[in-house]
């Protein structure tokens, strides 16, 4: 694909923003975005705006009558927890085809005016018969798996919690801002066996926004202070992985998917040599140890050799989630794929004060949702 | 007249003792359990899971209940669709009496020796309510009991005779929600002897027979003390009565008393008390196999404040969702039938039945296969954000769901039922069997369809 440029980010802090309506953190990250970018709204042409729970059913509109950004074409995107980033994907392809040169990707979720304790349910439209599963439920069964195949244990998974949280801790916009110890996440209460508490990523509110345009127009604006978006792919598998034979529950499809589209746009063959470090899913500790094998950093079942090794830790040889991850941030759903560009972007910029990974020139982000259904990869670097 | 072939019985997972009742309530124990259902459990539920015991065909369902879930509603074609019977099945429902089981089998009876069916279910199942502390609670019991009547088989009916006799008895009005009485010291001292014996001499008097004919006599009774009165009254010994197990399953108790004295030889009085009586002389000449033994040995014990969680005493459940019922309806192949679908291509076996093959994508081309009675767990988790029964998480009483490979091919995502916070066995690769349970109910309707559990 066309290398795009990033030249903005803007991210709100992610947490419990009970004073806060979506319109709030939808403006804040929005002229954030703008005002990294050396723009103003008016030079915007066209807008992508991720949300999954709050605003289903009023469309472009969510955008529009935040910013008061009329007259413009708006697409509002839906895609589980993999939204943000295949709203990047959407505005992405639009600026590489030329029909506009500046766009802005924003994501928004407003999760705790649900009233709901984990994400508010979703009406089954495909089988009455089946069970209700949470979010947390449907990773607990590939953990259950995973220790039965692999012999992986607790222990492991809370490994995931420490090291993210460890690297939150340093992070000024995360929910989360504290560490914590093996023994806090394996005694914390169950949520769904074997996951607990400190295995699973929290629900926030936050928004995010990145302002996309093509190279030539970036440097006019920014000069060289820009990242480049080599690569995004995206697969989309069953919402039904427990009623298809062929699921392992050891790996998710949609990953080795669309890491492996992506690999091939950006011509990378080796990830673990040719990029630097990468920002995974970590929607629950489980996800993150899967992830590795699926981003192909490993080999399968050996995730969990990497979290023990010190792999992934923020000095370690491929460090994953330098920014603490969804452990640390929480997940406001359509605001997290978009927010992991923006930490991208820093990273490869030399901008993650206290969190940089040394040398960080390539990247990768990995956005990964529903019922391990869909799942987004993208790929930045310097220019 | 017409025989009997086969019986069955079912018995819920879990078994009360009367004096955990007593410690809680401080009403005086009965002794002994009795037996009470799971919170997905009712007389439609108990009754498939007492009838899914026979194989072949049946062209009639009579279903029998004073606890209906329906008011208005036939209970008899749910069953008939559980147990995948055609549509050209006759069905009804037989309620409102104690006496309504022995109703069903005399009806049975009369369309098997008519030639009108050749093979008729008589199923009766019975979860009567009862409040906290009275003492219904411990008289009845939650069971179902089911016999096959067809041309031959092991045990011939030789006659039936009834009496009437309204007397106040116990009752429930059309939106009571608990079974109440007046003072059952008047059904014991002028109605259930004297019904029983009223009906029972026309018919020594049909058959040509005298009591000295007859080795057993068995009847359902309001209480066990009438039934051992009346049995001494006539100079005959008490056979067992199942009170200490499993309580007075009500209208079901006469069929579970039937089953199991099917597992003997002999000519048999078999009485059914409710506002009159039903008698019917039935004679066992090849003993057959009745599953009270594995039934109730297979229980556990429940606490009395898990009853009453089980009863919906305690607790909340909040239904956020509202599942279409048109859709229910649409996708009965699936969800009641239990069909699954087997694609022509790939040759996968795969659940629900859609249009397009999950693992091939071929449109259009598959046959309908009904799937596995078992099979092997593949992965589980025991969920705390939702309740079983797709509720609102209360924390307490997790959700335990798993992916079950089935015999015979098909994987399917279940609710793991008969459990509350105890999943010791549920594990991956462990064996499950389906059973039939109430999913949930929303909409003011009764979501019904398949869980698994582990084998009893």
């Amino acid at each position: 694909m066309k290398e795009i440029a990033v030249i903005g980010c803007g991210v709100t802090r992610f947490g419990h923003h009970w004073e806060k309506d979506h319109e709030d953190l939808l403006v804040e990250a929005t002229y954030e975005a703008i005002s990294d970018a050396n723009i103003e709204l008016k030079d915007v042409e066209a807008v992508w705006c991720g949300t999954f729970y709050p605003s289903t059913g009023i469309s472009g509109n969510v955008f529009s009558d935040t910013l008061k950004f009329f007259g413009r074409p708006i697409s509002r995107v839906e895609n589980y927890c993999a939204t943000g980033m295949d709203n990047i994907r959407n505005a992405a392809f639009a600026v590489a085809s030329g029909a506009y040169d500046i766009v802005i990707a924003a994501g928004v979720e407003k999760l705790m005016d649900s009233g709901s304790r984990g994400l508010p349910p979703i009406e089954g439209i495909f089988s009455v018969a089946m069970p209700v599963v949470s979010a947390p439920a449907m990773f607990a069964m590939a953990a259950n798996r995973a220790f039965k195949e692999w012999g992986w244990t607790r222990e492991d998974l809370a490994l995931v919690a420490v090291k993210n949280h460890y690297n939150g801790a340093r992070h000024p916009k995360a929910h989360f801002r504290s560490e914590v110890t093996v023994e806090k996440v394996l005694k914390a209460p169950m949520v769904a066996y074997p996951l607990g508490v400190y295995d699973c990523s929290a629900v926030s509110d936050g928004a995010a926004a990145v302002v996309l345009t093509r190279p030539e127009i970036a440097r006019q604006i920014v000069g060289d202070d820009y990242a480049v978006i080599k690569a995004i792919g995206m697969a989309v598998e069953t919402m039904h992985p427990w009623h298809r034979p062929s699921e392992s529950f050891l790996s998710f499809p949609a990953t080795v998917k669309a890491a492996k589209m992506a690999y091939r746009m950006a011509g990378i063959e080796n990830p673990r040599k040719e990029l630097d470090f990468g920002i995974v899913h970590d929607c629950f500790t489980i996800t993150e140890l899967i992830n590795y094998q699926d981003m192909q950093l490993c080999k399968m079942g050996e995730g969990a050799e990497l979290i023990r090794n010190g792999v992934t830790a923020i000095d370690g040889d491929f460090p994953i989630n330098p920014d603490g991850g969804l452990k640390s941030f929480g997940h406001p759903i359509a605001a997290s794929g978009v927010r992991m560009v923006a930490e991208l972007t820093k990273q490869v910029l030399g901008k993650a004060e206290g969190l940089q990974v040394k040398d960080a020139e390539a990247g990768f982000a990995h956005n990964l949702g529903g019922p391990y259904s869909v799942a987004t990869v993208a790929i930045v670097s310097r220019p | 007249m017409a025989c009997i072939s086969s019986c069955s019985v079912y018995l819920p997972v879990w078994k009360l003792s009367r004096d955990e009742i007593s410690k809680e309530t401080g009403m005086p124990s009965l002794g002994g359990e009795r037996a009470v259902a799971h919170w997905d459990e009712d007389s439609i539920t108990m009754a498939v899971e007492a009838a899914r015991n026979f194989t072949g065909k049946f062209d009639a369902v009579i279903f029998a209940s004073t606890s209906p879930p329906f008011r208005i509603k036939q209970c008899a074609s749910f069953i008939a669709s559980a147990l995948d019977l055609p549509e050209s099945t006759f069905t009804m429902d037989i309620t409102d009496t104690m006496r309504a089981a022995t109703d069903a089998l005399i009806t049975a009876n009369e369309f098997v020796d008519s030639g009108k069916f050749k093979r008729v279910l008589v199923v009766a199942a019975d979860k009567i309510p009862a409040k906290p502390g009275t003492l219904y609670e411990q008289l009845y019991g939650d069971a179902a009991a089911a016999i096959v009547v067809e041309k031959e088989g092991g045990a011939k009916i030789l006659g039936y005779s009834t009496s009437t006799k309204p007397l106040p008895g116990s009752w429930m009005l059309a939106g009571d929600d608990a079974v109440r009485d007046y003072d059952m010291r008047v059904d014991a001292r002028y109605g259930y002897a004297s019904s029983i014996q009223q009906a029972a001499m026309p018919l020594f008097a049909k058959l040509g027979l005298s009591p000295a004919d007859i080795d057993r006599i068995v009847a359902s009774a309001p209480d066990p003390k009438s039934y051992e009165g009346l049995l001494k009254a006539v100079g005959a010994k008490p056979e067992e009565f199942y009170f200490s197990s499993i309580g007075i399953a009500g209208c079901a108790h006469p069929l579970l008393l039937l089953a199991t004295q099917l597992e003997k030889t002999g000519r048999i009085l078999l009485g059914g008390y409710g506002e009159g009586a039903d008698v019917l002389a039935i004679e066992i000449n090849e003993a057959m196999e009745s599953n009270i033994g594995k039934m109730l040995e297979s229980r556990k014990e429940i606490s009395y404040g898990d009853y009453l969680f089980n009863r919906g005493f305690v607790g909340i459940r909040d239904a956020p969702d509202r599942p279409s019922l048109t859709k229910f309806w649409r996708d009965e192949k699936s969800i009641i039938r239990f069909y699954g679908m087997k694609c022509k291509n790939c040759g996968t076996v795969s659940y629900p039945i859609s249009r397009c093959c999950i693992e091939c994508g071929a449109k259009d081309s598959y046959e309908e296969v009904r799937l596995g009675e078992r099979g092997k767990v593949y992965t589980f988790t025991v969920d705390y954000l939702v309740m079983p029964g797709n509720y609102t998480g209360d924390g307490v009483h997790p959700h335990c769901v798993a992916v079950v490979d089935l015999d015979g091919g098909g994987r399917v995502l279940f609710e793991v039922t008969d459990t509350l916070r105890d999943f010791d066995g549920i594990e991956c690769d462990a064996v499950v069997e389906r059973t039939f349970r109430l999913l949930f109910e929303k909409n003011n309707f009764r979501y019904y369809g398949w869980k698994v559990r582990l084998p009893r």
